[in-house]
C-alpha cells in the first residue's frame, strides 16, 4: 500500500490580520510529483515551510503519517531547496552539500559517499572547494538542490528551484530531479511560476487568494485529486497536529 | 527627513547593535572622565596632605644686626600669614647633670627660647612626654644622655660666660627637629644638617636672661627666627601651590631687604608632593589609558560586528539609487547619534563614579581643568563614534562593489601588520626599553631637590605599552594560525562538544578566523587589562601596608622612651586580648659608634617575624630568613646600615665596638659586637643609620632587660585592640600606642601617599564591566549577525545540541584562548609595571601579589556572561528565524 507522507486539514497561516494560507486541506502520498503554482505572495512558500515542519500553522491540523513527528522530519525524511542563496557562507560547496548527512549523524565516509555522485552529476566538481561567495547564483542553486537530495529524503520541497538558471541548465537540473524521485520514489512538490516546469509534473496545486486548490485547473492530463479524495484514499481521519 | 526616518528605523530594528556601540562610547568617556576626577581628587589630596604634614610653614631667620621687631611686623603683614612668633636660638658649649652620685656631661647643644603660646600656635612641634608643659623642657635624648628627669638641675655652658643652672620641668620629643634646626639659607641640594643631639627649651624670658647678652658679642652664637603659620588656602594642584608658596616667600625676602631669610618648609613638602603628582599622572597613564583604549577597541569591535549587515543595507540602498554621498550622510547621522548619546551618558557616569569613588563630581583640579577635561572626554566619545561608525561606512560606500558587499567570509590576505610581523617587533622593542630602564635603575621621575622643574622619563612607559599592544597582536596571530593550520587539532578538541559535527564546526570557524581572531584579541586585551590592573593594585595595597607597618612597626605598636621600658606584665596581658595573634618585645636603645649616636634595636631574631613583617628588601646581600638566621647564630651579632659599613670600613664578621648605656651606672661603656649584615629598613626604625642586634645580648651586657617597644600582630580591628592596649598601659605609663590603620592615613611615603583605593574601585569595576561586556556582547552580537546562518542550519534539520556546538565551540575558543593569552600578558605587564615603578615602592615588593578572590569572581562572572549569551543565542536559534526563512 502507498504511504501517506503528509495529511493536512483546514490549514491556516496568518501573519497578524493577513492570511497567507486559508483552510488548506490536502494529502501527499509517496511518489507524488506536484507543481504548486500561484502568483507571488499567494502563500506558496509558507505552505512549503509548513509541510517541511519548519513553520507551524496558525490553525488546522497537519501530520506526517509515514514520516513521523515534526521534529524528526529533517534532515533525513524531508528536504527543502530554497529559491534564494542559502548555502552557509563559511563552508565550501562540498561541505554545504554534505551538511544534512552530518546533521543526520553521518561520518566522513557516509558524507563522501552521498555527496560525490551528486557533485559529479550536477557539474559542481570544479567549485566543490569554493566558498558560496565565490560562485555564481546558478551554481549556488544547483548546490542547494544537491544539498536537498543528499540524504535521499522521501519528501522533497523545492521553492523555485530553477529561478536563477538559464533554460537549458534548468531543464537539465529538473531532469536530474525527476530521475532522482523516480528512482527513490520520493514525493516532490515544486513551487514555481514556470508554466513549462509545472507542466512536467503530473499533479498541480494552485494557490489562489491564499486558498489551495488541489483539483486540476487546466486541460493538462494530469492525475488530480481533491483533498477529500486523498483523505478518503488514505483511510483515516487526521489525528496528529503539528 | 530621510535621515530621521533612517535613524528611527535603526532605533527600532537595530536596537542591540546601536545600544552596544553607545555602551562602548559611554564606557570610554566615563573612564576618561573618571580618571579626570581621580586626578583632581588625588592632586588636591596630595596638596592637603603636604600642608597638613608641616607644623611651621616658614622659618624666617633674622639677619645678624637686623631689628627683630620690625622684621616681625613685615612678616605679620605678608599675605597669607596667619601667625608668626619669634624663637631664639643659642648654642651651648655643653650640658651636665648630676644624678645618682654621678655627673653626666654632654657635648655642645642648642638652647631655644620659646614665647608663650608657641605650642598652641604650632601644635605637634613639641610632643610632651613627662613632667610639666611649661618651664625648662629637655629633649628626650638629652634627658637620656644626662640621666635627667623632671626636677633634675642641669648646667648649661655658655660661650664666654659662666654656666647657668636650670631645673628641668618636663621631658619632650621634637618630631620636627630636622626642620627646626635647619640651616636657613643653605643652597638647595647641600647636605642636610643633622639636628643637635642635645636640646634645651627655655621660656623666652629665661632665655633672654641667660643668652640675651650674647647677642651683643661679636661672632655671637645666638640668632632669632620667626616661625610662621600660613593660611591653608592653597591651590589644589601641588605644583601650582609650590610655585605660589615659593613666590610668596621670595616676595617676603624682597620686602625684608636682607633683614631676613625664609626657610620654606611648606614649599619643601610641596616639592615632594608635586613629584608625587607626576607619579599620579603616570599611574593615570598606566591604569587609565589602557582601559579607555580597550573600551574604544570594544566599541570598534561592536561597530564592526554590524559590518556585514551594513554592507548589505548599503548595497540595497545603492540598488535603489542612493548615491555614496547620501549613504555617507546616513552613516554620519548614525555616528553622531551614537557619539552624542555615548558622550552624554559617559560624562554622567563619570560624574557619578567620581562621586562614589573619590567624592568629587568635577573632572579636574581647577574649574578650567574640569571644563577642558570634560570637553576632551566628551569629544573623544564623538570622535570614537565617527571613527568606528562613519569611517568604515564611508570607505565601504566609496570602494566596495555590490558584489563585494555580499562577501561575509572572504579569503583576503592577513592584515599588513601581520605580514610585517609588527607584533614581534613591538615585543622586541618592549624588551629593549625595559632592559634599558633596568640598566638605569628604573629612574622614572627625576626631581632634583629645590629645582622648579621636574622631569619624567616617559619613554620608560613605552615598555608596558609596547608589551600590551604587541602581546595583543600576537594573540591575534596565534589564534589566526591555530584556526588556519590547527584545524585537525581543534576538531579533535571539539569532538566531545560537537560529536560528528566537529569537523564542520572547525571548518566554519577556520573560514571565519579573521572575525574570531579579532574577538579573541579583544578578550585577550580585556583579560590582560583586568589581570594587570588587579595585580598592580593588589601589590600596591600590600606595599602600602608594608610601608605603614614599617613606619608603625606592626598592626599595633606600643612604645615608650622611658629607660625602664614597658612594664613586663603588659606583654602577656596583651597576648591574652582576643584578636591578638602574636606579641613581640623589642628594645629601643641608643649606641655610640665613634662620636655618632645611633638607634639600636634589640630583637629575638627567631620570633620577631611572628608579630611584624620583615621583608627581604629590608636587608642588603641576603633575604630576611638568611640575615635573621645569621643574627640568631651569634649572640653578639649586629646588623648595621650601609653608611656605617662604608664610614667604618667594616668587613663581614668584623669586630665593631659600640658604646651602650649600662643600667648600673647609667654611663656609656664599650660593648663588642660582630657585624654580620646590612640592614636598610626595620620596623619603627628611622630612615637614617641604626643597628639591629640580639635583645638577649643587650640585656646581658647592659644589665637592663627592659623592652621599650611592643609589636603586636592582630586578626581583629587594630584601632580597637590599640584602645585596649592603651587601657592596659594606663595614662601614667607615658607610652604611645599606634595602630596601622591610623598610620596608613597619616604617614605614607612616595607614591603611596596617593590614595589609590578610589581608583582601584573604579578600575576594578571598569575591568569587570569591560570583561563582561567584551565576552557577552562580542559573542552575542557575532551570533546575532549570523542569525541567517543559524536559521538555514536549523531549517536543514539541525537539532538544538548541534546548533549549540557551533555556538559553544566559538565561545570556548574566543574566551578560553583570549583569557589564557590575556592572563599571560597581564602577568607580564604587572611585572614590568611594578619593576618600572620600583622607585615608588618603599621597600620594593618581593613578588607580585595576586588578588585571587577578585580574579576568581571576575572569571565566574565572565563565564556566567558567556553562558548567558550562548544560551540566549542557542535558544533563539532553536526555532528557525522565520523572518529569515521567508526570504530564502
Amino acid at each position: 500500500m502507498t504511504d501517506v507522507l503528509v495529511r493536512a486539514r483546514g490549514l491556516t497561516k496568518a501573519f497578524g490580520q493577513v492570511a497567507a494560507i486559508a483552510d488548506a486541506t490536502f494529502t501527499v502520498i509517496e511518489g507524488d510529483q506536484i507543481a504548486l503554482v500561484g502568483p507571488s505572495g499567494s502563500g506558496k512558500s509558507s505552505l512549503l515551510h509548513i509541510i517541511a515542519g519548519i513553520d507551524q500553522p496558525t490553525d488546522g491540523i497537519i501530520e506526517w503519517p509515514a514520516l513521523g513527528p515534526a521534529d524528526t522530519l529533517r534532515p533525513a525524511q524531508v528536504a527543502v531547496a530554497f529559491q534564494a542563496p542559502s548555502l552557509l557562507p563559511p563552508l565550501t560547496v562540498a561541505e554545504n552539500i554534505a551538511l544534512p548527512v552530518r546533521l543526520a549523524g553521518g561520518g566522513d565516509k557516509a558524507a563522501a559517499a552521498a555527496t560525490g555522485p551528486l557533485i559529479e552529476r550536477l557539474g559542481l566538481s570544479d567549485i566543490a572547494a569554493k566558498l558560496p561567495e565565490e560562485i555564481s547564483g546558478g551554481q549556488a542553486q544547483r548546490a542547494g538542490i544537491a544539498r536537498a537530495l543528499v540524504t535521499a529524503p522521501r519528501l522533497i520541497l523545492a521553492d523555485e528551484p530553477t529561478g536563477q538558471l538559464d533554460s537549458a541548465t534548468a531543464a537539465d537540473l529538473m531532469d536530474f530531479l525527476f530521475e532522482h524521485v523516480d528512482l527513490t520514489y520520493a514525493a516532490l512538490i515544486v513551487a514555481t511560476h514556470d508554466v513549462g516546469l509545472a507542466g512536467r509534473l503530473p499533479l498541480r496545486w494552485q494557490m489562489l487568494d491564499h486558498r489551495l486548490q488541489t483539483e486540476a485547473f487546466t486541460g493538462v492530463p494530469a492525475v488530480t485529486r481533491t483533498g477529500a479524495e486523498t483523505a478518503a484514499q488514505a483511510g483515516a481521519e487526521p489525528t496528529c497536529s503539528s | 527627513m530621510f535621515v530621521l526616518t533612517w535613524l528611527t528605523g535603526l532605533l527600532r530594528t537595530r536596537t542591540l547593535r546601536l545600544a552596544g556601540t553607545v555602551i562602548g562610547v559611554t564606557m570610554t568617556v566615563a573612564l576618561l572622565g573618571s580618571l579626570g576626577a581621580f586626578f583632581a581628587a588625588s592632586k588636591a589630596q596630595m596638596t592637603r596632605q603636604a600642608a597638613a604634614g608641616i607644623v611651621v610653614d616658614w622659618q624666617v631667620q633674622v639677619a645678624p644686626g637686623a631689628d627683630v621687631g620690625s622684621v616681625g611686623r613685615v612678616i605679620a603683614s605678608a599675605p597669607g600669614v596667619l601667625r608668626s612668633l619669634p624663637v631664639s636660638y643659642a648654642s651651648a658649649t655643653g650640658l651636665s647633670a648630676t644624678a645618682g652620685g654621678t655627673t653626666q656631661t654632654t657635648g655642645a647643644g642648642e638652647v631655644l627660647g620659646l614665647p608663650a603660646g608657641y605650642s598652641a600656635a604650632f601644635p605637634g612641634e613639641i610632643r610632651y612626654l613627662t613632667g610639666a608643659r611649661t618651664g625648662v623642657l629637655l629633649a628626650q635624648q638629652t634627658a637620656a644622655n644626662l640621666h635627667a628627669s623632671p626636677g633634675t638641675t642641669i648646667v648649661i655652658g655658655r660661650p664666654g660666660l659662666p654656666p647657668v643652672h636650670v631645673v628641668v620641668r618636663g621631658i619632650v620629643d621634637l618630631p620636627a627637629a630636622d626642620s627646626m634646626f635647619q640651616a636657613v639659607g643653605s643652597p638647595p641640594g647641600s647636605s642636610l644638617q643633622a639636628p643637635p643631639d642635645n636640646v634645651v627649651l627655655l621660656p623666652q624670658a629665661l632665655w633672654q636672661q641667660s643668652f640675651g647678652l650674647l647677642g651683643a658679642k661679636p661672632l655671637a652664637a645666638v640668632h632669632s627666627q620667626y616661625h610662621v603659620k600660613l593660611s591653608s588656602a592653597l591651590a589644589p594642584d601641588p605644583a601650582t601651590a609650590y610655585a605660589d608658596v615659593t613666590g610668596r616667600a621670595k616676595n617676603l625676602e624682597v620686602k625684608l631687604a636682607g633683614a631676613g631669610l625664609v626657610g620654606n618648609n611648606l614649599a619643601a613638602q610641596l616639592d615632594a608632593a608635586r613629584k608625587d603628582a607626576l607619579y599620579a599622572q603616570l599611574l593615570f597613564l598606566f591604569l587609565g589609558i589602557p582601559g579607555a583604549v580597550l573600551a574604544a577597541a570594544l566599541t570598534a569591535m561592536i561597530a564592526a560586528s554590524g559590518g556585514e549587515r551594513r554592507r548589505r543595507e548599503q548595497a540595497l540602498l545603492r540598488i535603489r539609487g542612493a548615491t555614496p554621498r547620501q549613504i555617507v550622510r546616513l552613516a554620519a547621522a548614525e555616528a553622531l547619534l551614537v557619539g552624542i548619546l555615548g558622550a552624554g551618558l559617559g560624562l554622567l557616569g563619570a560624574a557619578l563614579a567620581g562621586r562614589l569613588a573619590f567624592g568629587v563630581t568635577r573632572f579636574g583640579a581647577t574649574t578650567g581643568q574640569a571644563i577642558v577635561w570634560g570637553l576632551l572626554a566628551g569629544l573623544t566619545g564623538v570622535v570614537l563614534a565617527v571613527v568606528t561608525e562613519l569611517v568604515p561606512a564611508a570607505r565601504d560606500a566609496r570602494k566596495i562593489s555590490v558584489r563585494q558587499a555580499r562577501e561575509v567570509v572572504g579569503r583576503g590576505r592577513s592584515p599588513l601588520w601581520a605580514r610585517l610581523y609588527v607584533d614581534l617587533w613591538l615585543l622586541a622593542a618592549a624588551g629593549v626599553v625595559f632592559w634599558r630602564s633596568a640598566q638605569s635603575g628604573y629612574q622614572v621621575v627625576l626631581a632634583p631637590e629645590g629645582v622648579a622643574t621636574i622631569s619624567v622619563s616617559y619613554s620608560t612607559f613605552l615598555a608596558p605599552l609596547l608589551l600590551w599592544i604587541g602581546a595583543a597582536l600576537l594573540s591575534w596571530r596565534l589564534a589566526h594560525a591555530a584556526l588556519d593550520r590547527g584545524r585537525e587539532v581543534l576538531a579533535k578538541a571539539f569532538t566531545p562538544l560537537a560529536g560528528g559535527l566537529a569537523g564542520v564546526v572547525t571548518a566554519s570557524m577556520s573560514r571565519q578566523r579573521r572575525l574570531l581572531s579579532r574577538g579573541l584579541l579583544i578578550m585577550a586585551l580585556t583579560a590582560s587589562f583586568a589581570v594587570s590592573t588587579a595585580i598592580f593594585n593588589q601589590t600596591y595595597a600590600a606595599q602600602s601596608r608594608v610601608d605603614a607597618q614599617l613606619t608603625n612597626g606592626s598592626d599595633v605598636t606600643a612604645a615608650t622612651t622611658a629607660e625602664s621600658g614597658l612594664p613586663p606584665r603588659i606583654f602577656p596581658a596583651v597576648k591574652s586580648i582576643p584578636g591578638v595573634q602574636a606579641v613581640q618585645p623589642m628594645m629601643h636603645r641608643f649606641a655610640y659608634v665613634g662620636n655618632d649616636l645611633q638607634d639600636m634595636f634589640g630583637i629575638n631574631p627567631r620570633t620577631i617575624q611572628s608579630a611584624t613583617a620583615v621583608s627581604d628588601a629590608f636587608f642588603q646581600g641576603g633575604n630576611a630568613r638568611s640575615v635573621l638566621a645569621a643574627l640568631a647564630a651569634r649572640p653578639d651579632a649586629v646588623l648595621v646600615s650601609d653608611e656605617t659599613v662604608r664610614d667604618y670600613q667594616l668587613a663581614p664578621g668584623g669586630l665593631i665596638r659600640l658604646r651602650l648605656q649600662f643600667a648600673g651606672d647609667h654611663a656609656y661603656h664599650v660593648v663588642p659586637f660582630h657585624y654580620v649584615g646590612i640592614v636598610r629598613e626595620f620596623p619603627t626604625a628611622p630612615r637614617d643609620s641604626f643597628f639591629v642586634t640580639n635583645a638577649a645580648y643587650i640585656a646581658r651586657m647592659t644589665g637592663s632587660p627592659a623592652y621599650q617597644v611592643m609589636l603586636t600582630k592582630v586578626s581583629g580591628s587594630p584601632p580597637a585592640i590599640a584602645a585596649q592596649v592603651r587601657h592596659l598601659l594606663g595614662p601614667a605609663s607615658g607610652a604611645v600606642v599606634q595602630d596601622i590603620h591610623s598610620q596608613l592615613k597619616i604617614t605614607l611615603s612616595g607614591l603611596t601617599t596617593i590614595d589609590l583605593s578610589g581608583l582601584t574601585r573604579l578600575e576594578l569595576t571598569f575591568a569587570f564591566i569591560l570583561a563582561v561586556a567584551a565576552s557577552s556582547l562580542i559573542l552575542l552580537l557575532g551570533l546575532i549577525e549570523r542569525r541567517r546562518m543559524f536559521a538555514i542550519t536549523s531549517a536543514l534539520g539541525a537539532k538544538t545540541r548541534q546548533l549549540g556546538s557551533f555556538v559553544w565551540a566559538e565561545a570556548l575558543f574566543v574566551t578560553v584562548g583570549g583569557v589564557v593569552l590575556g592572563i599571560a600578558s597581564g602577568w607580564g605587564l604587572s611585572y614590568v609595571i611594578v619593576k618600572i615603578l620600583t622607585g615608588v615602592f618603599d621597600p620594593p615588593p618581593p613578588h607580585l601579589f595576586i588578588p585571587w578572590v577578585y580574579l576568581a569572581s571576575l572569571a565566574a562572572v565572565t563565564a556566567g556572561a558567556i553562558v548567558w549569551a550562548g544560551v540566549g543565542a542557542v535558544r533563539s536559534a532553536r526555532k528557525p528565524a522565520m523572518d529569515i526563512i521567508r526570504d530564502l
